[in-house]
């Protein structure tokens, strides 16, 4: 047992350690820039608070890698009823900024219990899904799978935090695929949400329902089955505006400002209009560290955060941001691939799962910050500062280490 | 151990890798567009949003006497502003302030409202704040997140002169009087702009620009510093200027007038520069100020002396008998015409079927041309209009300055009226009136519309020979060359010599005017003219010469009576004030 131990080292994935390695100093780097005019205490100071949590985020990351596979795989189960636990926990406590999203155990940092039940549930679901030699082929298969990620997510959504909700539950969809789901089905469960968001525009309604139409009579069903299909999308993307007015007004004008960030240049709008004009003056190669006009004078808000691509992009340039996307994607690809070399099938969806949920971050938080979608609050994966996020993310890495490993059994 | 083995193919795989790298590329290629090709406008964009232009107000300039008397000062006083988007809570905020001002929460709030242009720019809560005011305000700063105040200046009027007319006024400006401008650049809301009188028409020279300062702001529009690329543009005072008036001769006419409703104009014939000038009823120079209760300032709008109305170039008056020198002029202009020629006054003339009257209703007798100047007998001239006809008289007038502007340096001047051929054609029809006209017309009176600029001017006209500069109240003023008219001198002897006859001899009209120094020379002529409001105007104008020094004045008394009885003996006073300055001050330097 020792000595195969020893062998697997040849095995430990150095490039996903070495890229999880970068962009963390690459973080800090930033985090400091940002930290040299800030006041107050030494936790308000987003690059030591960073240094500070690094340590129980490496120490459970080193943690995670020494555990056996097969007890990640026991306690999945158990786990994910203690993210749906762990989830509720802030209703019963009082409300931080307006949301039930913390947890304060009287800790220097407040937790959010979302950030953890989002790898539980991933975890669950891999193991879910490589449990059951389930006929994937049906649709009924997939439904139970989708039921199983739902209910974590409708709860994180409810306190609010849609983007992490969002983040929750990107992992399906490819976990699916992964395990051999139809392309079809899939297909059948991102159509609604397309026929709602093409409802508001005639001509994109219009496109949307050939294109719905051309993939049900490529699919070759059985008559009622497309009949039901199609008209059933349609009848969704008609009520669909209806449903708008059943918003809140918080939900409205995140859309609202995505749609036409000038019309409330000092609201959310504000956040991208002061995000681009940051990263569109920072050039090829940027103002130079602690030198970003827009970081240092505060109009780039939650830049320790949120924003931190646009701090990146002010005083690095272009340059430093191609090669964090370019980490990141390589970050991604190695993952992938460490998936599908996997001989269990638990660990491959689990890389699946974890590889989508880093992608989902960082493709979110970056597409904000240039004002592709609208603002949501997620930070980038190991660069941005954060608490519960950054040990969520080193527990995420220690299970991509412990999972990618293939024992020699 | 883990029982089902891995079974995904390498579509699978590929598809999943592709998916990534196209995400992944979609985000750079973003960044290129934001980074490269957008870079200038976001770079620009980057400095002009992180700096907050903030003006201060230039001082206006001062506007001084002719010795450097102040007469228009500013005042420092203090304005409240308050930034909308860093009041926490506006209500709250305005009833402390309220409470420590003394002044209405409504009125803070109108205020607010009215000058409100934006989350980030101070909106004026209040105006003319003292100083112990705001050292109450300042005791509870820290609870006034989002208020500040800043120094004003504000005009003063430290001189005991009223001046009203003369210095005019100004106005804030608003959104309204900022459309209207020509250069709304220069005005921001709340600066003060000169609306009337000297205050209008050197506001080039008063207003002085603008200080600007670069404040770096925060996301919350909070002022955090300098900017150093930009250095602070510091405000630049208006000039002063330095009026023709003596304060001491304005008082005086001040005084003079005081009660009485008209114009008292003195000044330098030669050069036109204007020693003092009185419109009354007049407004009180701060009226304008803010610190003015609503009510005086209704007393003066709806007062129906109309206070507000400069009557030295907006009044227009029946000029009488002032303008008979005109009149002489004309007729000796003509060969035919023999001015020793004895004419019969009874008191009474009939022309057509009218019957016109001598204002001397006994009759003057036998009058000649002297005579009929010195006690202003009417019959003569209208036995004498066949030596001329109406648009050669017209044509005079104009000669000596009426009908037009006299370019005096404040806005708004009238042109007053004088009646043509096309005129009347034009006014009555071509059958609607007779020469008759003609009548009215060589004593000053009928359509003939002047204003008591115009008549200053004429008199310096007179006095000077035909050689006087334009009318002027700020130093230095450009000349004006061109003289139309040109009289022989022996008309000039004439005309000169009866107007002291008007004076000085015993039978003068004017004999109330002579202030009976020794040494002292002093030429006018008197005028009661009729007009349709009331009881006759009375006008005195003459010039007095005392050791080679000229000094004219202009007198009119609306609806006073008769000018040589009422008029000339103000215009007495007028000489012996001025005579008192130069004898025992000698405060009236030449320039």
């Amino acid at each position: 047992m020792i000595g195969t131990r020893s062998n697997q080292y040849k095995e430990l994935p150095f490039s996903i350690i070495g890229s999880v390695v970068f962009l963390s100093c690459i973080g800090l780097i930033v985090l400091n820039s940002i930290s040299q005019h800030q006041e107050g205490g030494f936790l308000a100071n987003p690059f030591n608070k960073q240094l500070l949590v690094l340590i129980p985020a490496i120490c459970l990351s080193l943690f995670i890698v020494i555990i056996p596979r097969y007890t990640i795989h026991k306690y999945s189960y158990p786990l994910y009823f203690i993210g749906i636990v762990i989830v509720l926990l802030p209703f019963f406590g009082s409300l931080h900024a307006n949301t039930f999203r913390w947890l304060n155990l009287g800790l220097p940092i407040k937790i959010q219990p979302s950030e953890f039940a989002k790898v539980f549930t991933t975890i669950a679901l891999a193991r879910y899904l490589s449990d059951h030699t389930i006929q994937m082929k049906k649709f009924r298969s997939i439904i139970i799978p989708i039921g199983f990620v739902l209910i974590p997510s409708l709860i994180v959504m409810k306190q609010p935090d849609l983007g992490t909700a969002i983040v929750m539950l990107v992992p399906v969809l490819p976990m699916l695929y992964w395990s051999g789901a139809r392309p079809f089905y899939l297909f059948l469960l991102l159509a609604p949400i397309f026929s709602m968001l093409t409802a508001f525009q005639t001509l994109s309604f219009t496109i949307w329902a050939f294109v719905l139409g051309a993939v049900i009579i490529g699919a070759r069903q059985t008559l009622a089955m497309s009949v039901i299909f199609f008209f059933g999308n349609i009848f969704l993307g008609l009520i669909s505006p209806f449903a708008w007015n059943s918003l809140t007004p918080y939900q409205q004008s995140r859309i609202i400002s995505f749609l036409n960030p000038e019309k409330d240049p000092l609201g959310v709008a504000y956040q991208v209009i002061q995000s681009k004009t940051a990263i569109g003056s920072g050039g090829v190669l940027g103002k130079g560290w602690g030198a970003g006009t827009q970081t240092h004078l505060k109009f780039l808000p939650v830049q320790e955060s949120d924003f931190i691509l646009s701090v990146i992009g002010e005083e690095m340039g272009f340059v430093m941001i191609a090669i964090v996307l370019l980490v990141v994607g390589y970050l991604i690809t190695r993952i992938l691939k460490r998936a599908f070399l996997s001989k269990d099938r638990f660990s491959s969806l689990a890389l699946i799962g974890i590889g989508s949920i880093l992608l989902a971050h960082v493709f979110v938080n970056t597409a904000m910050t240039v004002g592709l979608i609208p603002v949501k609050g997620l930070p980038f994966p190991f660069i941005s500062a954060g608490g519960s996020f950054l040990i969520s993310s080193y527990l995420m890495v220690g299970l991509v280490i412990n999972l990618s490993v293939n024992y020699a059994d | 151990m883990l029982k089902a083995d891995n079974i995904a193919s390498v579509r699978q795989y590929f598809l999943a890798v592709g998916i990534t790298i196209c995400l992944i590329f979609i985000l750079i290629a973003r960044f290129f567009q934001l980074q490269i090709l957008d870079y200038d406008q976001y770079s620009k964009k980057a400095n002009t949003n992180r700096i907050r232009k903030v003006t201060t107000s230039a001082p206006r300039g001062l506007i001084l006497d002719r010795n450097g008397q102040i007469l228009v000062d500013n005042l420092p006083t203090y304005i409240l502003n308050a930034v909308p988007g860093e009041l926490p809570n506006k209500e709250e905020t305005f009833a402390l302030i309220s409470k420590t001002l003394g002044v209405k929460p409504s009125s803070l709030l109108k205020n607010y409202k009215k000058y409100y242009r934006g989350r980030f720019i101070p909106a004026r809560l209040a105006k003319d704040l003292t100083f112990s005011q705001i050292s109450r305000l300042e005791e509870n700063i820290l609870n006034l997140e989002g208020v500040y105040y800043q120094q004003f200046p504000e005009r003063y009027f430290p001189s005991k002169v009223r001046a009203s007319h003369i210095l005019g006024y100004v106005k804030e400006v608003d959104k309204d009087i900022r459309q209207s401008l020509n250069n709304p650049a220069d005005y921001e809301f709340g600066d003060i702009i000169g609306w009337s009188g000297l205050e209008k028409s050197y506001e080039q020279y008063l207003k002085g620009s603008h200080g600007i300062q670069f404040y770096q702001v925060d996301a919350f529009g909070r002022e955090v510093g300098y900017v150093d690329d930009f250095p602070p543009l510091d405000p630049e005072p208006g000039k002063n200027i330095i009026t023709t008036i003596d304060i001491n001769i304005q008082y005086s006419l001040e005084n003079l007038m005081d009660g009485k409703r008209g114009v008292v104009i003195v000044g330098i014939p030669e050069t036109g520069e204007i020693l003092g000038v009185v419109s009354k009823p007049d407004f009180s120079p701060d009226l304008f100020t803010g610190r003015i209760r609503e009510q005086d300032w209704n007393n003066v709008l709806y007062d129906p002396n109309k206070p507000l109305v400069n009557r030295f170039n907006q009044g227009l008056y029946p000029p009488g008998s002032i303008v008979k020198m005109i009149t002489e002029a004309i007729l000796l202009d003509n060969q035919d015409f023999d001015p020793h020629a004895l004419l019969k006054c009874d008191g009474s003339y009939q022309y057509g079927d009218r019957v016109f009257g001598c204002w001397y209703t006994h009759g003057h007798g036998n009058v000649d041309l002297t005579s009929a100047i010195t006690q202003s007998c009417d019959i003569y001239f209208y036995k004498t209009i066949q030596y001329y006809a109406l648009d050669k008289l017209a044509n005079y007038f104009r000669l000596f300055g009426f009908g037009d502007v006299t370019g005096i340096d404040i806005e708004r001047e009238y042109k007053g009226t004088i009646p043509t051929t096309k005129y009347m054609n034009e006014r009555y029809g071509r059958s609607g009136w007779s020469k008759g006209a003609l009548l009215n017309f060589c004593i000053g009176q009928g359509e003939i519309l002047v204003t008591p600029i115009q008549v200053f001017n004429y008199i310096n006209i007179l006095a000077t020979r035909g050689e006087a500069n334009g009318p002027y109240l700020v130093f230095p003023n450009q000349k004006n060359d061109s003289k139309d008219l040109t009289l022989d001198s022996e008309v000039w002897d004439r005309i000169v010599f009866d107007m002291k006859q008007v004076v000085m001899h015993a039978n003068g009209t004017g004999k109330n005017a002579d202030p009976l120094v020794g040494g002292v020379d002093v030429f006018g002529k008197t005028g009661t003219a009729e007009n349709p409001h009331g009881d006759d105007h009375a006008w005195f104008i003459g010039w007095m010469n005392y050791e080679g020094q000229k000094f004219s004045t202009v007198i009119l008394l609306e609806n006073a009576g008769s000018g040589g009885a009422v008029a000339a003996p103000i215009a007495k006073k007028v000489f012996n004030n001025i005579l008192f300055d130069l004898k025992n001050t000698n405060s009236i330097s030449m320039k």
